[in-house]
């Protein structure tokens, strides 16, 4: 069975994020969702050395180099207007599934914005993590 | 009735406004990841994510709390949330199906659930 290499990536990512999401339950029992937030960031921070590009950034379109800053921004948003919901009385129970949707946004916008489809198949193993993702998250 | 008092709650909005933000960056980080390599992806995206971490630094007034366990937890969270971000881009990099890509990460919480059960002992939930 052929696995296309993007698999290996995601699976780095599941794995790095699966992590990542215990250490934020086990910093949050310690400091508020906020002071984790920012040390988060400050995480990212202690990696930029490793991936400093260096005189190679100036190659890239200034449009592309526009859409990375504001997926962090978007990001560091995101984050926060959850922090936000659960403090304006937001039960974790409901907001943390409903947030756990954002894939959606993704899968509505992807054919006008990249052009891309999904064939029937895909749509079925979407629709399956899409509702594993509402389970775990509750 | 409970739907218009949901939909006049303001935690209903901040969700559907988080649900936006990080659609909005999984997207942006698709456009981005066709031209530029993974790790500049990653090192922009950290530059991105500044603004917002000042912001709550001086709404706090600069005031955190001292603990250092919550804070080592914390950066080794964002050390593990930025190497799996590496690894984000790199799929998408990749050229591959942006919605596959997406939903696949977004199981994360699996690995968080089965982590949780081995490592802190909690209760397993069959729902789960």
């Amino acid at each position: 069975m052929h696995v296309p290499p993007w698999f290996w990536f995601a699976l780095v990512t599941l794995l790095c994020w699966g992590g990542a999401g215990l250490l934020q339950k086990l910093s949050t029992n310690h400091i508020s969702a906020e002071s984790s937030l920012i040390w988060l960031v400050v995480g990212f921070l202690l990696l930029e050395p490793f991936f400093y590009p260096g005189k190679s950034i100036f190659t890239y379109s200034s449009v592309n180099l526009a859409w990375a800053l504001l997926s962090g921004v978007l990001n560091a948003l995101g984050a926060w207007a959850l922090f936000a919901a659960l403090k304006s009385g937001g039960k974790a129970s409901i907001v943390a599934p409903v947030t756990a949707l954002y894939p959606l946004v993704v899968i509505a916008l992807v054919p006008f914005v990249l052009k891309e489809s999904i064939t029937p198949l895909q749509v079925a193993g979407i629709t399956c993590s899409l509702i594993a993702i509402v389970l775990l998250s509750a | 009735m409970a739907l218009k008092d949901t939909l006049k709650a303001r935690w209903f909005w901040y969700s559907n406004l988080c649900v936006l933000c990080w659609g909005g960056w999984a997207l942006l980080s698709r456009l981005g990841s066709r031209e530029i390599s993974p790790q500049t992806m990653q090192f922009l995206f950290t530059i991105g994510t500044l603004p917002v971490g000042l912001a709550l630094l001086m709404a706090r007034k600069f005031k955190m709390e001292p603990s250092p366990r919550g804070i080592t937890y914390a950066l080794l969270n964002g050390v593990l949330a930025g190497i799996g971000g590496l690894a984000l881009f790199a799929a998408y990099h990749t050229g591959s199906n942006t919605a596959m890509v997406t939903v696949a990460t977004a199981l994360y919480p699996m690995i968080t659930v089965v982590l949780a059960v081995v490592l802190l002992r909690i209760g397993f939930d069959w729902f789960k």
